[in-house]
């Protein structure tokens, strides 16, 4: 088994006439030794392996699987030459590889790494998931129906995303990606529900549980997680179809301080802080008892603290601290207090004595006079 | 050095008052006589002693030796005559033996499930109180910070901050009146943790009062207020007293302040199955207080149980186990999530599970030297609390003035925490709502807008938030300036507070101090450039640490410490750094000073017996450890004998041995049995004479029982009417006296007297020449008055307290 393995790179070597004949050789067979370690670690999975240059009648699905193996080999490849530094010698193996493996595979050379990767195209969203259905052979038991659903799925998860990614800074989230992502929510719904589609059908098993990656489920998940760390569900109403009136309501009373905040903007900060004093309070305020209630949002959240920020570091309206001497009196008056206490206890309370009591003892004249020696 | 000659003085003082003639040993009103004073007299009488120290008896009048007893200030080196012994030693006379022969192996059989019973209902009862502090106590705090904070609020705006601190003053100190009142007027022995007093009690040492229902009360009520009234003290410690109370009261079955009687578990009314139900009821109290199942079993072995066997060690277990998970199923109905059994301990540390707080090989030496800081600042800690606890004894003794002081103490420490808060410039962003919870009183001040003091985090807060606080805040949530502020002050401040005559705890303020300055620890190091690993990103881990280090350096506790920390953070990789930072806290501290309870105990007088005889004691012999002469009494003796005897005040014994007294010579009587104080009373009440037996012979015979239903509450003697005619009567003893008591010979060497003493938990231990004539007597205090002191091995002496 080995030495047939070890034979194709030898083969392809051999046709290309090239000098360093013999060099490039042994980087080959140290090349497909690799592979071999590769191919032992998956034999079972990958049992055509070996078949391939062999066998030139081969079921559909053994080609199949084989094209799998290829490009996890031709990744095994790349790493190797990679080790040694030799790309070229690493691609002409592989074509003859390829070549030596039969009409039947080079057919399906559609599905060589670089063309089977849907997100080098810039308008992938739309065509992935045509690429991806027509990378399916016929009779995987994928039906039509749940392939379009996963269409439709990517595509409203590139709109989400891209969506979540334009409205970061300032963060708006909530405020205009609840659309898109209601849609994803009801696709995802549409995907995981346990109802049969037409064709009697259910896409769970095929779409989500299929294997232990669980790619859309996954995906749907990390979105939702990012959506409920927002807390964006209690900025919208309950049908989470559109903004809830508190947010509304925030939102203008937020505006009010932040027209005041320009108008006063120019010139003397203090007078700012004088003016909008009464504005950015029942901000503050309403955005304390919101707190309170949990109807905050990131969206809601960050429009406060940056607000606050102005106020604060920007046109520096704190408190100042005023008071400190009496602060200081009243202190220090606190602190002499048990001063005074201890003092005066010391003074004027009278020392608690101990009345001592002599225990009876025995007369031991002799063993007395032995503890005065032992201790003088 | 001077002790021991002191002692030398007195003894020849004796021989030089001719005690050779005091034969009549029955007579009680004899015994004046013998407690007298040393006088100067007797010091000339030694004269190649006059080198020494002697300064006191010299200025003593010779001529009012007799009538005046000398007085001295209170010191450590003391024994108070207020503490006896428990009968840990089961008194076998003919009454019990006869009992337990009845019993039958079934018998037998319904005790050990009623043990287990009694245990369980222990672990029940514990958590419910634990429960119930927590509950209380957060609402009280929650309360109060919310006024104060309000107040703050308004007033940092329009001015008149001051008027806040007085606000914060007055409601501390109103709080902690409330406890101090209750616990200075009503029931003193309450003040403080209770952990040194509990340790006595598993000793042997009988404290007054210490597990008594009403004690429990006030205790629980005290530490309500004082935790609430914002002194730098916890409410752990008072929790193992509570257990302990706990213990002590259900297993009698009976209320005594409640006059009710469930006439049930009878059988336990005596010390020795007390005192196993009081080792049970102090662990299922750590179990409690830190969700530590484990480590309160280990802490009853450490600190209080000398008597131990591995039944009883399961048995404590079960009721550990069922006081945490009580408290869990009632914090969880609490916090709204009934069943979850996840809320474990009054102080819970949070888990640190975290990927962040691993510890590499590299770090352990700094956890060592972190664990000598701790020892040092423990040493110091006690050294200081020492001298304060002194000064208190000896002038703040009035209950009004420790009431006065407690306010004072809380006033104080609400100023000192108000001036720090306002002078913090240390400002720290608020955290988003979700990881903030409403308890947190984040102050903001003068901080900009959604940011709070960070002071006022560790302040403005009870201790066991703060701690929380300083385990697990992100790095960054405080600067060091801050920590190191808030360690010195609290340091002083809990040390100034341990000892008010407050029910309230030592752990949690240690734990505390600790993690301040353990965190300042993990902030400095990542200052050091050369190794800015990310592993010592986290200072959560080393305010772990420090926090252990510093708890053991105050109290010394080691193995119980570091199986509470590893439980009660839920986390047992931490094992051997806290139990290295234990380690090294203990060794370092022990060289200074000793451990914050050993100290309270020394200077409350306590006759507490350590696990050996002090090292250099094998010279001595029980011929000088031994009281001498002894009040004996015949088998069959006159009740008038007995009475007086019994109301001399000035002896106050409580064993007596009963001889027979050949009537012809001087000589003390062959030593045949036994007999206590408390019997003789139960005897004297059922007026058991045998003229009486003899006129009526109806008489229902004495029974075991009425030892009982008198137990623990003995009534005094002078309770007990005797008449001129019933004087005159004899008493038989016989039936009652242990028969078989413990003696030793004259020669044997006091560490041999000191084991068989200490390891069963003995009251008494006769002292026999070989004629089997009673020469002695040894008591506790006989025993626990040599310790070894800087010069060697030296004396306490008796006192009146």
């Amino acid at each position: 088994m080995l030495d047939f393995v070890m034979n194709v790179p030898v083969a392809g070597a051999l046709s290309a006439t090239e000098p360093y004949l013999g060099l490039r050789l042994v980087l080959a067979i140290i090349a497909a030794y690799h592979m071999i370690t590769i191919t032992e670690r998956n034999r079972k999975r990958h049992v055509c392996v070996w078949k391939l240059p062999l066998v030139s009648r081969m079921t559909r699905l053994e080609s199949f699987t084989c094209l799998k193996m290829r490009c996890s080999l031709s990744d095994a490849f790349v790493l190797t030459c990679a080790a040694f530094g030799i790309a070229q010698l690493c691609v002409s193996a592989t074509e003859s590889d390829v070549a030596a493996a039969g009409p039947e595979v080079s057919g399906n050379g559609a599905l060589t790494p670089s063309s089977s990767l849907p997100f080098e195209d810039h308008n992938v969203g739309y065509y992935f998931s045509l690429s991806l259905s027509s990378a399916f052979p016929d009779d995987l038991e994928v039906s039509d129906y749940c392939l379009s659903l996963l269409r439709i799925f990517g595509e409203r998860y590139v709109n989400y995303v891209k969506c979540l990614v334009s409205y970061t800074r300032p963060v708006q989230i909530c405020e205009k990606c609840y659309t898109n992502f209601n849609n994803l929510k009801e696709i995802f719904a549409n995907i995981s529900s346990d109802a049969m589609g037409p064709d009697n059908v259910s896409c769970v098993d095929s779409l989500i549980r299929f294997d232990r990656l669980m790619l859309v489920y996954n995906l749907y998940h990390k979105q939702l997680d990012i959506w409920e760390s927002a807390a964006c569900s209690q900025c919208l109403t309950t049908d989470q179809r559109s903004l809830n009136e508190t947010t509304l309501y925030f939102l203008t009373v937020l505006n009010r301080s932040a027209s005041c905040f320009d108008k006063h903007k120019q010139g003397n900060h203090s007078e700012l802080c004088k003016e909008c004093k009464a504005p950015y309070h029942t901000l503050s305020e309403l955005y304390n008892r919101m707190e309170k209630n949990q109807t905050l949002c990131i969206d809601l959240e960050d429009k406060m603290n940056v607000t606050r920020r102005l106020w604060s570091k920007t046109y520096n309206c704190s408190v100042p601290r005023e008071e400190t001497i009496p602060v200081i009196a009243v202190s220090s008056f606190m602190l002499f207090l048990p001063v005074i206490f201890y003092l005066s206890n010391f003074l004027h309370s009278e020392q608690k004595k101990r009345k001592l009591i002599h225990p009876k003892r025995a007369k031991s004249n002799q063993s007395l006079m032995n503890i005065q020696e032992k201790f003088s | 050095m001077a002790n021991i000659t002191k002692k030398v003085s007195w003894s020849s003082r004796g021989d030089d008052s001719a005690r050779g003639e005091a034969t009549p040993l029955l007579n009680g009103t004899e015994e004046v006589k013998y407690t007298r004073q040393p006088s100067g007299g007797s010091i000339f009488h030694i004269g190649r002693l006059s080198t020494v120290d002697l300064e006191e008896e010299i200025t003593s009048e010779e001529d009012s030796v007799r009538t005046r007893p000398k007085e001295i200030p209170h010191n450590e080196k003391l024994l108070s005559l207020k503490y006896e012994s428990l009968d840990y030693d089961n008194i076998e006379n003919q009454l019990f033996l006869e009992e337990e022969r009845r019993m039958s192996h079934m018998n037998f059989r319904c005790l050990e499930i009623s043990r287990w019973v009694v245990c369980g209902l222990i672990g029940v009862l514990t958590g419910l109180i634990a429960c119930f502090i927590d509950v209380v106590v957060e609402q009280l705090a929650g309360k109060k910070y919310s006024i104060i904070k309000e107040n703050i609020e308004k007033f940092t705006e329009v001015g008149g901050l001051s008027i806040s601190l007085l606000l914060w003053a007055v409601l501390n100190s109103s709080l902690v009146m409330v406890g101090s009142i209750i616990v200075a007027f009503f029931e003193p022995i309450a003040a403080g943790s209770g952990i040194p007093q509990i340790k006595c009690y598993l000793n042997g040492v009988k404290i007054p009062r210490v597990v008594r229902l009403k004690t429990l009360m006030v205790k629980v009520c005290g530490v309500i207020c004082s935790v609430a009234g914002g002194l730098a003290v916890g409410k752990e410690g008072p929790m193992i007293h509570s257990g302990a109370v706990v213990a002590a009261g259900v297993s009698q079955g009976r209320s005594t302040s409640l006059k009710k009687d469930f006439k049930i578990f009878e059988y336990f009314r005596r010390d020795t199955e007390k005192r196993d139900f009081v080792s049970a009821g102090a662990a299922a109290g750590v179990s409690a207080a830190f969700g530590a199942p484990v480590g309160g079993v280990l802490f009853s072995l450490e600190e209080g149980a000398s008597f131990w066997n591995q039944m009883l060690t399961w048995r404590i277990f079960f009721a550990s186990m069922i006081s945490t998970f009580t408290l869990n199923f009632f914090l969880s109905i609490y916090n709204g999530h009934p069943g979850n059994l996840s809320y474990p301990g009054l102080i819970n540390f949070g888990s640190f599970d975290n990927d962040k707080l691993n510890y590499t090989l590299y770090e352990i030496p700094l956890f060592i030297l972190m664990g000598a800081v701790g020892g040092l600042l423990g040493a110091l800690f006690n050294f200081l609390n020492y001298w304060l606890t002194i000064f208190r004894i000896r002038y703040v003794h009035r209950p009004c003035l420790q009431v006065m002081e407690a306010m004072l103490v809380s006033a104080v420490t609400a100023t000192v925490s108000f001036t720090m808060i306002y002078f913090s410039n240390d400002c720290q962003p608020l955290p988003g709502p979700p990881e903030k919870t409403q308890e947190d009183n984040h102050l903001q001040l003068f901080c900009a807008d959604g940011e709070y003091n960070s002071m006022a985090s560790a302040f403005f807060n009870t201790p066991e938030r703060s701690v929380i606080s300083l385990f697990h805040s992100p790095p960054g949530s405080y600067n060091p300036l801050t920590l190191g502020v808030f360690t010195l002050t609290y340091f002083f401040l809990a040390c100034w507070t341990y000892g008010l005559a407050v029910s309230a705890g030592v752990f949690i303020p240690s734990l505390l101090i600790g993690a301040a300055w353990g965190r300042l620890f993990g902030i400095l190091l990542t200052y050091i450039p050369s190794i800015s690993s990310p592993t010592w990103a986290d200072p959560g881990k080393y305010a772990l640490i420090g926090a252990a280090a510093q708890l053991g350096g105050i109290v010394r506790m080691t193995l119980s410490l570091t199986v509470i920390m590893v439980e009660a953070t839920g986390n047992v990789t931490y094992g051997l750094p806290i139990m290295l930072a234990l380690m090294t806290a203990k060794i370092v501290g022990d060289y200074f000073a000793e451990g914050l309870y050993d100290i309270h105990i020394k200077l409350q007088s306590v006759p507490f017996l350590h696990w050996d005889a002090p090292a250099t004691s094998h010279w001595l012999t029980a011929r000088e450890v031994m009281s001498s002469p002894v009040t004996c009494f015949s088998r069959v003796e006159k009740v008038g004998t007995i009475v007086d005897v019994l109301s001399n005040t000035s002896t106050n014994h409580n064993g007596f041995p009963v001889v027979i007294q050949d009537a012809a010579s001087d000589e003390p009587g062959k030593i045949c049995g036994l007999i206590l104080r408390s019997q003789l009373i139960v005897l004297l009440k059922h007026k058991v004479f045998v003229e009486r037996a003899r006129s009526r012979l109806s008489q229902r015979k004495l029974q075991l029982k009425d030892f009982r239903d008198a137990y623990p509450r003995f009534p005094p003697i002078q309770s007990i009417h005797v008449s001129q005619d019933e004087r005159e009567c004899m008493m038989d003893l016989s039936e009652f006296m242990n028969a078989t008591p413990y003696t030793v010979p004259q020669e044997t060497s006091l560490p041999r007297v000191f084991k068989l003493f200490r390891a069963l938990g003995l009251r008494h231990l006769l002292v026999v020449d070989s004629e089997n004539r009673v020469v002695g007597l040894v008591t506790r205090k006989d025993l626990a008055r040599y310790h070894l002191g800087k010069h060697g091995l030296e004396e306490l002496q008796l006192a009146q307290t």
